[in-house]
């Protein structure tokens, strides 16, 4: 079984997870009427089942102000992807509202032949990749376990406000770690899952893009 | 089942036996017998009549009383027909040394699974295949070749590797530490790791437990059952490099190294990972005879500045407070020290190493309430005598003393006689300040765990 990104938003919802909302389209006309609904600015990515790697083909566009930029990214974008991925089936583009700048992130799942599921935690970006400052524990996790993981990482004081920012909401990423553990107990063939990037502010936290890989 | 017959049994077979110097079935037998095992050792060889002195048996059959445990070294061809009597005859443990099982790779996987048939048939529990045998210190029991039987002590060590868990038992001999069970269990097809740490846990004579572990078959059982376990449980895991990690799907697929996965869950299971193996039994040492503190502020004190000042280094590098004293203790200090040492945490008392100097210094500094734990050096020289400051930190920790305190004599052989009255007394001793910080992390940590994590 493989989730579609649709269906794998749905899921983290009903736990909880918070989404940018978004509305998929299946025609330029579609995609305006999306934008106008979800009010500029938004982003626009390339939906499809079979392409994992959005960015290197250009199937993100960001920060999309008017129609007239609704219009030139969606010729852009089918038009990079057919050449780039001719294979690729497309469904169409999704519409999402751009979040917010804030702390990016990242909250994922492995399924560890031993242990079972086991969910990371990390700050986006070169945190995760350069640093490979992450922190992980076996599910399922409690809210204190969820605290200790997100406080043990070397990188934690710069949620916790460092040089005078406000500090972010420590308290809304508990939540979306025990929210994923708790899917996790009822979708036992999830084996590898990221949501990346989670952007956290001083109040909640918005997940912007997941994927996921099932038995 | 209990695995009571194989750790504590009243008679055992040894199925096998030789009496050919040099043989594993000679070495087995010779170590059964040798090291004060009180109960009958049986064994069992259809082609001899005595062994060493011993009434030998064609099988385990024909021996005419009951049978707790059977130690087994025969050929490979022979082990499942011999497993197959030991069930008949009503043996309940067996410590299966005979190789050749599922660590060779697929040829091996199916007798091993025929073992275990008949190992479950007969309701039997087995140590192996695979193993280089069991020890139990205190009931005089040599199941292994061991060379020589370890000195009787509160740490059971569990050892994934056969020879080099061997070898650190000799080790620990010579560091005075006292071991209880020693097990190598080998492929673990029937008792494994989560079976061990159950049985170690209800085991009185256990008061730490020792892992070597190159991979865990049950992972979550065995988090669970370490959980619910104060004892203190202290693990070093092989296999801390990242094995090339491969494209993968995900970041976090790409993260999770099998390494990374065991920290998490031995951070759950309240289990204190070390990094090698002299941390490992350092800190078991440790563990052993000392309480583990409230809390993680020490105090150190020394009678020259530069050991002090390396333990408070290795102090803050790994997470422990060296934190101001009380003035009212500062004061009290000074009574015992010159006048231009330092009464500060750590504290140097210039060259002074006196009964009165150590124990007038570290009755004081327990009494502090900014202090968790002590660690207490005396350096080595010439004109200083390491005994005098041994006895008063002994005579102190005879007394009611609930914080832990460790000790780092420093000096090599001049220390020896200050060094025999701290391990006679109970003071886990280091020979240098890095070694006595990484034990009382562990027991600092052990408490850690035992407020948060253990059930």
């Amino acid at each position: 079984m493989n989730l579609t990104a649709d269906q794998l938003y749905d899921i983290l919802k009903e736990y909880g997870i918070p989404f940018a909302q978004k509305i998929t389209a299946t025609s330029l006309q579609e995609a305006l009427e999306a934008a106008n609904k979800l009010h500029y600015p938004v982003v626009m990515k390339i939906s499809s089942p079979d392409i994992s790697h959005k960015t290197d083909i250009g199937g993100i566009i960001l920060d999309l102000n008017s129609d007239e930029e609704i219009k030139r990214a969606y010729l852009t974008m089918i038009d990079s992807v057919k050449k780039k991925a001719p294979e690729a089936r497309i469904d169409g583009v999704i519409i999402q509202e751009m979040a917010k700048s804030g702390i990016e992130v990242i909250v994922g799942v492995k399924l560890d032949p031993q242990f079972g599921h086991v969910i990371m935690f990390g700050l986006g970006g070169i945190f995760v990749e350069v640093y490979k400052d992450v922190s992980f524990r076996v599910t399922p996790i409690d809210r204190e376990t969820a605290r200790d993981m997100i406080l043990e990482i070397k990188a934690s004081s710069i949620l916790q406000g460092a040089r005078g920012q406000e500090p972010a909401d420590i308290d809304a990423i508990i939540k979306v770690i025990t929210g994923l553990s708790h899917m996790l107990q009822k979708n036992p063939d999830i084996i590898e899952l990221d949501i990346n990037p989670l952007i956290v502010y001083s109040h909640g936290v918005t997940a912007v893009d997941a994927r996921v890989l099932t038995l | 089942m209990t695995l009571k017959a194989i750790f504590e049994p009243g008679s055992i077979a040894i199925i096998g036996a030789s009496s050919t110097p040099g043989k594993w079935g000679n070495i087995l037998l010779k170590n059964l017998l040798s090291n004060g095992f009180k109960g009958p050792v049986y064994p069992v060889n259809p082609k001899e009549k005595t062994i060493l002195g011993t009434v030998c048996y064609p099988s385990v059959l024909d021996i005419p009383d009951p049978v707790d445990m059977a130690l087994i070294a025969v050929p490979r061809s022979h082990a499942l027909t011999v497993a197959k009597e030991c069930g008949i005859k009503g043996v309940q443990g067996i410590i299966m040394v005979t190789a050749g099982f599922s660590e060779t790779g697929d040829k091996g996987r199916e007798p091993e699974k025929k073992l275990m048939e008949i190992i479950d048939r007969y309701k039997m529990r087995l140590v192996g295949p695979n193993t280089l045998g069991v020890v139990n210190a205190h009931i005089g029991m040599n199941a292994s070749i061991i060379s020589r039987l370890p000195e009787p002590g509160g740490i059971s060590f569990i050892t994934q590797s056969g020879t080099l868990g061997l070898a650190l038992v000799d080790w620990t001999m010579e560091m005075g530490i006292g071991l209880h069970i020693v097990v190598s269990t080998g492929n673990k097809s029937n008792i494994d790791d989560v079976d061990l740490l159950t049985y170690l846990a209800s085991d009185p004579k256990t008061d730490v437990i020792a892992m070597y572990v190159e991979g865990i078959n049950r992972g979550r059982e065995f988090i669970k059952v370490a959980k619910e376990i104060s004892k203190p449980i202290l693990v070093v895991k092989s296999g801390r490099t990242r094995s090339g990690s491969k494209a993968v799907f995900s970041h976090t697929g790409s993260m999770a190294g099998a390494d990374e996965v065991y920290s998490a869950a031995f951070k759950q299971a309240g289990i204190i990972r070390v990094d090698n193996i002299e941390n490992l039994f350092d800190s078991a040492l440790a563990l052993s005879v000392q309480p583990a503190p409230n809390g993680n502020r020490v105090g150190i004190l020394s009678n020259g500045g530069g050991a002090s000042i390396i333990a408070s280094d290795a102090c803050e590098r790994m997470g422990l407070i060296v934190p101001a004293l009380q003035d009212d203790t500062k004061q009290k200090i000074r009574e015992y020290i010159p006048e231009f040492a330092s009464a500060r945490n750590p504290i140097d008392s210039a060259g002074l190493s006196t009964y009165d100097v150590y124990n007038g210094m570290v009755k004081q500094m327990l009494l502090d309430p900014n202090i968790d734990a002590l660690i207490v050096i005396y350096v080595d020289t010439i004109v200083n005598d390491a005994a005098l400051p041994a006895q008063a930190i002994v005579d102190i920790h005879r007394g009611k003393c609930n914080k832990p305190i460790i000790t780092c004599w420093m000096g090599g052989a001049g220390t020896r006689p200050g060094v025999d009255i701290l391990e006679k007394g109970g003071l886990p001793n280091y020979p240098v300040p890095e070694r006595a910080v990484i034990a009382l992390k562990s027991l600092v940590q052990h408490n850690g765990f035992l407020e948060k994590v253990k059930v």
